[in-house]
């Protein structure tokens, strides 16, 4: 009976996560979460999460600073509670002529903070900022480990671990005038969500079934004939 | 199922608001010097279900904990400044700034306006104002017997005065430029007022410093484009859909959870 129960709670806590992806399916950045189920025990389900790399499509945009990562890699965000990282490189410049992500947090150089004077921009594949031809700064690119514990924080950003790491310009490839669309599959996440409704159901049956069983246990073998 | 009715319906409105943004752009698809904006979409904040230690069959485990996100929201509208397209008119009151800047104007409150909307008009009082009647700063003023207005592309403007061979100068249009020229608060009438998050205007002459240069007789269209709104807004009505097939699902667990004991 147990197993059953936690079946159905695993199979709610599968769907929550499932909710949670589709609703970011065109949220610029967003990197799904896997749910996995496995066998605990004898017979307790548990579901684990991880976050799904896979790269979205990059879409144009025109926009000099949408930036996008073709691959591996991050950029790298000054928030109040620690550095960060994002796929989503959404960024504009704010008032001081900083360039910032969307809530305003500094997109960090090799030098901290970026401060872009007026003129021509480009970034070019190695993450190198010009301004009217003259080299400013580089954009800190990171990774982490393969199978690292990357946690989820609101804003799609990603709270590194251990693990991180700078990648070398030669191995980068920032597009800039793109952005990163959410790697969410609306078909696998639908027919995800039909499974796990199926699934739901027949944890239910099971459940009804056990406790009928016992039902007749408890009153019926007792009963005089 | 509750979080997952609650993400599922964040979703919904997110797209919602986003439909919205689509409907304005294609809305202003024929507003000279209107620049379209786009609906930018966060995830928020995760909940961390801790593990409990369960013992199944003779083992003990410990469940991972997991992170359940909760949905989506709006983070922000964007408005993308780029480049529309330049249409020629004809018209020698029609101006265009190709690259960055804005026309200055005097609002009614005193205040300074700006625009990207270069169909100018000369008011009653001869001096140059736009479409809605602002006057353009530094104003341009126009003499009776002016005749042959010119714009050059660095903002002088020139007339013939009688029966003179030479053009006289008479004003010169400046343009103001902004750090952050999406932080711009729209005012409607395609005027737009400064924020602290746009910056202060730097003020200039046509074709200096990064400044955009003029093209008389054209207009700067709508950077709106058509096709892509068009596919935006299906890709926002299949995501709304998809989002509402979500809350079906997790309602249909619901129910079935009610029924465990019938």
């Amino acid at each position: 009976m147990s197993s059953a129960a936690s079946a159905l709670q695993m199979l709610e806590r599968r769907q929550a996560v499932l909710a949670n992806n589709l609703a970011n399916a065109s949220t610029k950045g967003f990197k799904a979460e896997t749910a996995f189920s496995r066998l605990m025990g004898n017979a307790l389900a548990a579901t684990d999460t991880a976050v799904n790399l896979t790269p979205g499509t990059l879409t144009q945009t025109h926009n000099p600073f949408d930036l996008a990562v073709n691959g591996d890699g991050f950029f790298v965000v000054q928030t109040p509670n620690g550095e960060r990282l994002v796929r989503n490189g959404s960024f504009q410049l704010n008032a001081e002529r900083q360039l910032v992500d969307e809530k305003g947090n500094p997109v960090l150089g090799d030098g901290g903070a970026i401060s872009i004077p007026p003129g021509q921009v480009e970034i070019n594949k190695a993450g190198l900022i010009e301004v009217n031809g003259k080299p400013l700064t580089r954009l800190r690119v990171e990774t982490v480990a393969s199978g690292a514990d990357l946690q989820h924080e609101g804003g799609t950003m990603f709270v590194p671990d251990a693990t991180r790491k700078a990648i070398a310009p030669e191995d980068r490839d920032i597009k800039q005038g793109f952005l990163e669309e959410s790697n969410v599959n609306a078909l696998t996440a639908m027919t995800d969500m039909l499974s796990v409704l199926h699934r739901y159901q027949a944890a239910q049956k099971t459940l009804s079934t056990i406790d009928a069983a016992r039902g007749i246990a408890v009153n019926d073998l007792a009963k005089p004939v | 199922m509750d979080p997952a009715l609650r993400a599922a319906a964040t979703g919904m409105m997110a797209q919602q608001t986003r439909t919205e943004v689509i409907a304005n752009n294609l809305a202003n698809v024929n507003t000279a010097g209107f620049k379209r904006s786009r609906a930018q979409f966060e995830d928020l904040l995760y909940q961390t279900i801790q593990g409990t230690q369960v013992i199944g069959g003779t083992e003990a485990e410990t469940l991972p904990a997991i992170q359940v996100g909760r949905g989506t929201r709006l983070s922000g509208v964007q408005r993308l400044h780029e480049q529309g397209p330049i249409e020629q008119t004809g018209r020698n009151l029609d101006v265009a700034i190709e690259g960055e800047g804005f026309f200055q104007v005097q609002l009614p409150n005193g205040e300074l306006g700006y625009t990207r909307d270069g169909s100018f008009q000369i008011s009653d009082q001869g001096v140059l104002v736009t479409g809605a009647g602002y006057t353009i700063q530094p104003p341009v003023r126009i003499p009776g017997d002016g005749t042959e207005l010119t714009i050059s592309n660095t903002g002088v403007v020139s007339v013939r005065r009688g029966n003179e061979i030479m053009p006289t100068e008479i004003g010169r249009i400046e343009l103001a430029r902004f750090a952050n020229p999406s932080g711009l608060l729209n005012l409607g009438q395609n005027l737009l007022a400064p924020t602290t998050a746009s910056g202060q205007p730097v003020v200039g002459f046509p074709n200096d410093e990064g400044m955009g240069r003029l093209q008389q007789g054209s207009l700067e269209g709508s950077n709106v484009e058509i096709v892509q709104e068009m596919v935006e807004m299906i890709a926002a009505q299949r995501a709304y859909e998809i989002n509402s097939k979500s809350i079906k699902t997790a309602d249909e667990m619901g129910q079935i959870a009610n029924n465990i004991v019938n």
